[in-house]
């Protein structure tokens, strides 16, 4: 009965000098399937209430024989694809869902930001909603009110304490719960993903805040995808493959482990749901196609046509391929697709869907694909590029063939940054 | 009972929640507070309207709105109570799945805001009394002092049943359908509208099975009758509150670890 969800601050008893020890942990998820998650207590009944009524049909294994420790004034990222583990594993350590088999231990008190103001409630103020927060992180009355202004003041909410909190932004929202969480004094602290939300500014702030609890000696274990945030700001870090522990170690080599991977891997994966006739098993490789025509070369241009790494948000910018036609070809279709790293299709073409019909394609070539404006969101993106005829079937398909930079004064959330202007009606004012 | 010795300890977060229920249901309305009185009221008219001119109540009941009065307020929290438990933990999904909270702090508060509702009307009960005294109807006794320890017994007893709901609602998707005409049928099996004395001997038996039935009758005992509790009595209702606490604790505790897989 120790070391329950929910149990006070303090959990675990461990020797040593550790703020957090998980000891050959494997999660298993129960799953119900013959109920599809949710029965009804009457077909339970019918079938007979017995052992077996509330017992799981299958289980899913989330963590397997996981064994790791964390120091005090560590900071730690967790790296891994989606369905990797790594929200389970964040959960484990909070005492959200317990081992089933195995031990975690945390020391001193523990802040989970798994999702960032799960506990508003919409209907009122950010000022009640504060004091629920608070004491959710383990707070007491008196501590709330005495951190309250600080709270307040990170979170820049000032004119709205009063208002309820779904008149709220999402930005404001997103200070508000991390503003209370990273005052609730923490000693560990478990982040997943949450730095994502926010605007920059308050991303920097965010991340100061880190800097500030490493000088005091809190531990903190990020989840994020965000791998320049974790290379650069954590010292370490911990890669999880399927519920496993697939590298741990200095942030950068451990990123680049998962870079490596990622490139080989997750862009076959992509490229493979934009096949006309995917095939669900085995991941299929970089290079497919049956060799009738090639793509040799792949560039990203600038406005200026000169070859770019990278490009500024809203910019021209042309997608550039070298092919060869081994034999003459009467059918073939040209086309290029813009994903983000973590696989989200942002952009596909070819000549065939903007209406272009084949005569003629021999020997060597060039297609570029002008963009007037190059609206993507800052970020990193991969670009997939195929030669193919018009059923569909492959001569060349290249995936993950490039990756670019896109880059913007400010962050964007989204893949989207299109040119826009606000226009406003009635009275409404800002200032110059 | 480790569960009412964990809600207990989280009490401070216990209490915000009730309160945020109450503000979240007041918001909006101006009348907030008003609210809170007109089902009781509305429902009080109904059954006096009816039973005085339709049935005629038996003459041990006189005034019979009072009579009915105490008994539709302290069902009004019984049965609402068990029905926000059905839904508690489904309401409270993202808290529950995100954040280190311990669960029973929802039932709990649950059953604290039904519970606050039946407050908030006691002093309108008591003017009612008071009311009654003035005109003669009744005569109010020290037997009155008895009422919180009443309502503190069959706060537990719901308590532990909201335990169980809430947590078999996480896995049965029609628990709260069950619940709401286990209630219905409770409602006409509970002395509420008639004194548990009306009840023919023989039956007595089957209304001892009802575990309302003795808060009822004790409800009405220290509040109308004005007459003191039997021992008997109370001894049942502690017992009935300690099954019921223990029973919740044991089905909540089987089932806690999938709360917040599966809400």
């Amino acid at each position: 009965m120790d070391g329950r969800r929910g149990d006070s601050g303090t959990r675990g008893r461990g020797e040593g000098n550790v703020a957090i020890q998980v000891t050959g942990v494997t999660k298993l998820y129960r799953r119900y399937g013959r109920r599809h998650t949710v029965g009804t207590l009457k077909s339970a009944l019918l079938s007979g209430m017995g052992k077996g009524a509330l017992a799981p049909d299958a289980s899913v294994p989330a963590i397997v024989d996981l064994t790791f420790g964390v120091v005090p004034g560590e900071m730690v990222g967790v790296v891994g694809a989606n369905g990797s583990g790594k929200s389970t594993l964040l959960k484990l350590l909070a005492g959200i869902v317990r081992p089933t088999a195995g031990a975690v231990e945390v020391r001193g008190r523990l802040a989970a930001l798994l999702e960032l103001g799960a506990g508003f409630h919409p209907e009122i103020s950010g000022r009640e909603n504060i004091e629920i927060n608070g004491l959710l992180l383990g707070l007491t009355r008196r501590q709330i009110a005495a951190r309250f202004d600080e709270i307040v003041r990170f979170a820049e909410i000032e004119e709205f304490l009063d208002a309820p909190v779904k008149t709220y932004s999402s930005g404001m929202a997103v200070r508000l719960g991390f503003s209370i969480a990273a005052h609730s004094d923490p000693d560990v602290l478990l982040v997943d993903e949450v730095l994502a939300v926010g605007d920059e500014a308050f991303s920097h702030r965010c991340l100061e805040k880190f800097a500030e609890f490493e000088r005091a000696g809190k531990t903190i274990l990020v989840v994020s995808h965000d791998l320049g945030l974790i290379a650069e700001r954590c010292r370490r870090a911990i890669w999880l493959d399927r519920g496993r522990l697939c590298a741990d170690g200095p942030a950068k080599e451990t990123v680049a482990l998962y870079r490596e991977r990622v490139a080989r891997e997750e862009g076959g994966r992509r490229l493979e749901a934009a096949r006309e006739t995917p095939d669900a098993s085995a991941p299929p490789p970089q290079r497919i196609g049956s060799g009738q025509a090639l793509v040799e070369e792949v560039r990203l241009l600038d406005g200026a046509g000169n070859p770019a790494g990278r490009i500024s948000s809203g910019e021209p910018a042309a997608l550039e391929m070298r092919v060869r036609a081994v034999a003459p070809l009467s059918d073939f279709v040209f086309g290029f697709a813009v994903s983000t790293v973590s696989g989200t299709s942002v952009f596909g073409s070819n000549t065939d869907i903007d209406g272009l019909r084949p005569a003629e394609f021999a020997g060597q070539g060039r297609v570029t694909l002008e963009i007037p404006a190059f609206a993507l969101a800052p970020g990193v993106y991969s670009l997939d590029v195929a030669a193919h005829a018009r059923d569909g079937a492959p001569y060349d398909y290249r995936r993950d063939v490039l990756r670019f930079e896109v880059t913007a004064d400010r962050a964007v959330p989204g893949v989207w940054n299109p040119l826009r202007r606000w226009r406003f009606d009635g009275a409404i004012r800002w200032k110059a | 009972m480790l569960p009412l010795l964990r809600a207990w300890r989280h009490r401070a977060l216990v209490a915000a929640l009730t309160r945020r229920e109450l503000a979240a249901r007041y918001r909006g309305g101006v009348l907030g507070y008003f609210w809170s009185l007109v089902n009781p009221l509305l429902l009080l008219a109904v059954y006096a309207t009816v039973f005085r001119l339709v049935f005629t109540p038996r003459a041990d009941v006189h005034p019979y709105a009072l009579f009915l009065f105490i008994g539709v307020l302290a069902w009004g929290f019984v049965s609402s109570a068990l029905i926000d438990a059905a839904e508690t933990f489904r309401a409270n999904g993202p808290l529950l799945r995100k954040t280190t909270v311990a669960p029973e702090v929802f039932p709990a508060a649950a059953v604290g805001a039904r519970l606050s509702h039946l407050l908030l009307a006691l002093p309108v009960l008591a003017a009612a009394i008071v009311f009654a005294a003035v005109r003669g109807s009744v005569s109010p006794g020290p037997s009155a002092l008895a009422f919180p320890a009443v309502l503190l017994l069959l706060s537990l007893t719901v308590f532990g049943l909201a335990l169980a709901i809430s947590s078999l609602a996480v896995h049965f998707a029609d628990v709260r359908d069950v619940i709401a005409n286990l209630l219905t049928l409770a409602f006409f099996l509970t002395p509420v509208l008639y004194p548990a004395a009306s009840v023919p001997e023989r039956y007595r038996g089957l209304l001892r099975a009802n575990p309302f039935a003795a808060y009822f009758a004790a409800l009405h005992d220290c509040l109308f009758f004005f007459r003191p509790i039997p021992a008997a009595e109370w001894a049942w209702m502690a017992a009935t509150a300690a099954v019921s606490l223990a029973g919740g604790a044991a089905i909540f505790e089987r089932l806690r670890d999938s709360i917040a897989e599966e809400a």
